[in-house]
C-alpha cells in the first residue's frame, strides 16, 4: 500500500516536472513578450500623442466632423483616443505572439484565423465609421433643408435619412465580411422597395390635381409666396 | 501706399465685351449696373446715371455698362432704349463727350458678384480713373447719386465710397442686426451700409478685387457688397461714406431664398475674418469713417414684417434644428435661447425678447464655429435664418413705437455690444485654432477666457 502511494506519488512529482520542463519556459517567454508589448504600447501611446498633436490631428478630425463620432469631449479627446487605440493594438498583438511561444496546433490556428481576419475588421470598420459620418452629414443636410422649405417634422426627416444611410452601410460592410449577406441583402432590397412604392404613392396622391390640369391643358394654380412678407425687409 | 496690383488675363468677358473695349479705347468714368429681369426699373437708373455725369462731369470721358444675368424680361434692351432728355435737367456745360451705354451678359456663376467682376474687368481694360456700381432696382436714385459716389474718388484722393441711405427702420435688417455691428467691431470703422449695392471705386480698389482669387465663392453672389467693403478697410485703403438720401427699392425677388442669401452674406464675412485675423484681432476700438453729402429728412416706404410667423419659425427651430446649433453654439447660449423659445409658448409673442448680448454671442460662436466645422458650414448657416428671423422679430417688437433716431440708438447700441464682447470672440477662435499649447500660452488664453467672462459679466 505505501509502495503504491509512493509509486503514485513519484509519477505525480514526475508528470509536473515534464510538465514544468516542457510548458514553464513557453509560458515564461509568453509572459516576457507580453511585458515586451505592454513596455512598447505605453512608449507608442505617449509618442503617438506627442506625434498626432504636432501634427494637428484632433484639429484636422474636428473640420472633418469625424471627431463628432468619437465618445466623449474635451479638445485632445480624438488624439487620446487614438493613442489609446495603438495601445490595445499593440498589446493584441502581444498576446498573439506570446500565444504562439506554446507553439501548439490550436494556438497556430487561432493566431492564422485571427491575422485572415484582421484587415477585413478593419476595412469593415473603415465602412461603418464612413457610413455613420455620411449618415451624419446626409442627416443634417436634409434636416436643415427640410426646416427651411417649412416641411413638417423636419426632425424626422433628418433622422429617416439617417437611418437609411446607416442600413446601406451595414449592408455594405455585412456584404464585405461575407456575414448573413442574404439576409441584409433581402432586407435591403424589402426596404427600398418598400420605401419607393410610399413615394410613388404619396407623389401620386400629392400630384394628382396638378396632373389632371395638365392633362386638361390648364396652367397650374401659383400659390402666394408666403416668404415674401417675411424677408420683404431684407 | 498699396503698389499697383497686377491683374490676370481675363477669361471671362463674352466675345462682344472685347469688342466694345476696342471700340471705345479709353475712358475716364464707368457706370456699372448689374441686372437680372429688371426691365422695369433698369431704364430710369439708367437715366439718372447718364444725367449725373453730363450734369456733374461733363468734362469726362464715360460709359455705362450694364452686367446681365441672362434677363428674360427685355433688362438689356430697356438699357440700350433708354433716351435721356436733357433740356429739362439745366445742364450749363455742354458735355465733351457721348455717354457710351453698353450691355453684356457676364459669364460665370450666376450673381451679383459675377456681373461686378465684367464690369470691373472692363473697368481696368478701358483705363478708367474711377468706377461706380449701382443696383439696378433702385427707385429713388437721383442724378446728385452720381456725384456724391464719384467725386470723392476723383478730387479726394479716396479708394472707396460706401453709400449711406435713410431706410426705413424695418429695412436692411440683415445689415443692422448683423452686418454693420460686426463690421465695425472687427475692422473698427464705422461704415453704415457696408452691403448697400452702391459704391464709388478707384481705379486702384478696382484693380486689387480683380486681382484676388477668390471671385468663385460667396464673392460671386450676394456676398460681394460685403466682400468689396471688407477688403477696402481690412487693406487700409481710403474708404468714405456719402449721404445719398432714401433708399428705395423694389422688394428683392420672391423666388430667392433667404436663407441662402444670409448664407451668402454672413459666409462671405466670415470667410474674410480668416483672411483678416491678424487686422482685426488687433482692432480695439472704431471710428466714424468721413460722410460727404448734405443730410436731409426723407419719407420711406412702409415696410410690413410678420413677426408671428418669425417667431412661429424660431419655436419650430429651436425644438428642431437644436442639434444643429449645438455644433455651434456654447452650452450656456444654447440654453438660454432654450429658455426664451419656451418662454414665447407659455407667454404673449408680444412681450418677445432677444437681446443684444445673447444675439452677439450666437452670431461670435457661428463665426468661431464656421472657421472651425468647413465641412459643416451650410448646414450652420442655413440653421441661423431661423435665429436671425427671432432677432428681426424681436427688434420690430421692440421699436414698434420709436422714430427713427430712437431706432438708430438701438442700432448704437448693438455695435457697442458686439465691441464689448470681442474678446469673447477672440478668446472663442484662439481656442479653436490652436490645439497645440505651451502652458504658458494655454494660461495666456486661460486669462483671456477669464476677460470674456468678465466682459459677460457686466
Amino acid at each position: 500500500m505505501i509502495q503504491l502511494a509512493e509509486r503514485i506519488a513519484r509519477d505525480t512529482m514526475e508528470r509536473l516536472s515534464r510538465l514544468t520542463t516542457d510548458h514553464l519556459p513557453a509560458l515564461l517567454a509568453a509572459l516576457f513578450i507580453l511585458l515586451v508589448a505592454w513596455g512598447l504600447a505605453a512608449v507608442m501611446r505617449g509618442l503617438l500623442i506627442r506625434i498626432f498633436r504636432g501634427a494637428r490631428i484632433d484639429r484636422f478630425l474636428k473640420r472633418s466632423g469625424l471627431a463628432s463620432l468619437l465618445p466623449g469631449d474635451g479638445p485632445v479627446r480624438a488624439t487620446h483616443m487614438a493613442a489609446r487605440g495603438a495601445y490595445w493594438a499593440i498589446l493584441a498583438g502581444g498576446f498573439l505572439l506570446a500565444l504562439s511561444a506554446f507553439d501548439t496546433q490550436l494556438t497556430s490556428r487561432m493566431i492564422e484565423s485571427v491575422l485572415f481576419m484582421v484587415p477585413k475588421l478593419f476595412a469593415g470598420a473603415v465602412i461603418l465609421v464612413a457610413g455613420v459620418w455620411v449618415s451624419r452629414y446626409l442627416g443634417r443636410s436634409a434636416l436643415v433643408w427640410a426646416f427651411n422649405e417649412g416641411l413638417p417634422s423636419s426632425r424626422r426627416i433628418g433622422q429617416a435619412v439617417r437611418v437609411v444611410v446607416i442600413f446601406v452601410t451595414v449592408v455594405v460592410a455585412a456584404d464585405y465580411l461575407n456575414f448573413a449577406r442574404n439576409v441584409f441583402l433581402a432586407s435591403f432590397v424589402l426596404i427600398v422597395g418598400g420605401a419607393m412604392l410610399a413615394g410613388g404613392l404619396a407623389l401620386g396622391l400629392a400630384g394628382r390635381k396638378t396632373i389632371e390640369r395638365y392633362l386638361e391643358g390648364k396652367e397650374p394654380e401659383k400659390e402666394e409666396q408666403p416668404e415674401q412678407a417675411v424677408w420683404k425687409h431684407l | 501706399m498699396h503698389a499697383e496690383t497686377k491683374v490676370p488675363e481675363p477669361d471671362f468677358l463674352p466675345r462682344e465685351a472685347f469688342d466694345a473695349v476696342e471700340r471705345v479705347r479709353q475712358v475716364d468714368v464707368v457706370i456699372g449696373i448689374p441686372s437680372y429681369n429688371n426691365a422695369r426699373t433698369i431704364g430710369h437708373v439708367t437715366r439718372a446715371a447718364q444725367a449725373g455725369l453730363e450734369k456733374y462731369f461733363p468734362q469726362l470721358k464715360a460709359v455705362i455698362i450694364n452686367s446681365d444675368g441672362g434677363s428674360s424680361d427685355g433688362t438689356r434692351d430697356a438699357v440700350l432704349a433708354s433716351r435721356l432728355d436733357t433740356s429739362q435737367l439745366l445742364i450749363f456745360n455742354t458735355p465733351l463727350f457721348p455717354v457710351h451705354r453698353l450691355s453684356f451678359p457676364y459669364h460665370g456663376i450666376p450673381g451679383k458678384g459675377s456681373a461686378f467682376r465684367l464690369i470691373f474687368q472692363m473697368a481696368s481694360m478701358l483705363g478708367a480713373r474711377g468706377c461706380v456700381v449701382i443696383d439696378s432696382d433702385l427707385r429713388s436714385i437721383t442724378p446728385e447719386w452720381i456725384d456724391l459716389l464719384l467725386r470723392p474718388v476723383l478730387h479726394a484722393g479716396f479708394d472707396f465710397t460706401a453709400p449711406f441711405y435713410h431706410r426705413h427702420k424695418y429695412d436692411g435688417t440683415i445689415t443692422n442686426s448683423i452686418v454693420y455691428p460686426l463690421t465695425r467691431a472687427l475692422y473698427g470703422l464705422r461704415v453704415r451700409q457696408p452691403i448697400g449695392g452702391d459704391f464709388g471705386l478707384s481705379s486702384r480698389m478696382v484693380n486689387r478685387y480683380l486681382s484676388r482669387r477668390d471671385w468663385q465663392g460667396n464673392a460671386a453672389r450676394y456676398g460681394i457688397d460685403v466682400w468689396m467693403t471688407t477688403i477696402a478697410i481690412a487693406e487700409g485703403y481710403r474708404v468714405c461714406q456719402s449721404f445719398l438720401g432714401a433708399k428705395l427699392h423694389d422688394p428683392k425677388d420672391p423666388g430667392a431664398d433667404l436663407s441662402e442669401m444670409l448664407h451668402q452674406v454672413v459666409g462671405s464675412v466670415f470667410t474674410l475674418m480668416q483672411e483678416y485675423e491678424s487686422v482685426w484681432k488687433h482692432t480695439t476700438s472704431s471710428k466714424d469713417a468721413d460722410l460727404f453729402g448734405f443730410r436731409f429728412g426723407v419719407g420711406l416706404d412702409p415696410v410690413e414684417v410678420n413677426t408671428g410667423r418669425m417667431l412661429g419659425l424660431f419655436q419650430r427651430a429651436s425644438h428642431e434644428l437644436k442639434e444643429v446649433w449645438a455644433l455651434a453654439l456654447k452650452p450656456r447660449t444654447l440654453d438660454e435661447l432654450g429658455k426664451i423659445s419656451a418662454a414665447l409658448e407659455s407667454s404673449s409673442r408680444n412681450g418677445f425678447h432677444l437681446d443684444d448680448e445673447l444675439w452677439v454671442r450666437v452670431v461670435m460662436d457661428f463665426a468661431v464655429a464656421w472657421r472651425d466645422r468647413p465641412a459643416e458650414r451650410g448646414h450652420l448657416l442655413r440653421s441661423l435664418t431661423s435665429l436671425y428671423l427671432a432677432r428681426v422679430a424681436s427688434f420690430v417688437l421692440e421699436t414698434r413705437d420709436l422714430v427713427s433716431d430712437q431706432v438708430e440708438d438701438k442700432i448704437e447700441h448693438l455695435c457697442l455690444c458686439f465691441e464689448k464682447l470681442k474678446p469673447y470672440l477672440i478668446s472663442g477662435w484662439d481656442c479653436a485654432a490652436a490645439p497645440v499649447q505651451s502652458a504658458g500660452r494655454e494660461l495666456e488664453n486661460a486669462a483671456d477666457g477669464a476677460r470674456a467672462e468678465a466682459v459677460l459679466e457686466d
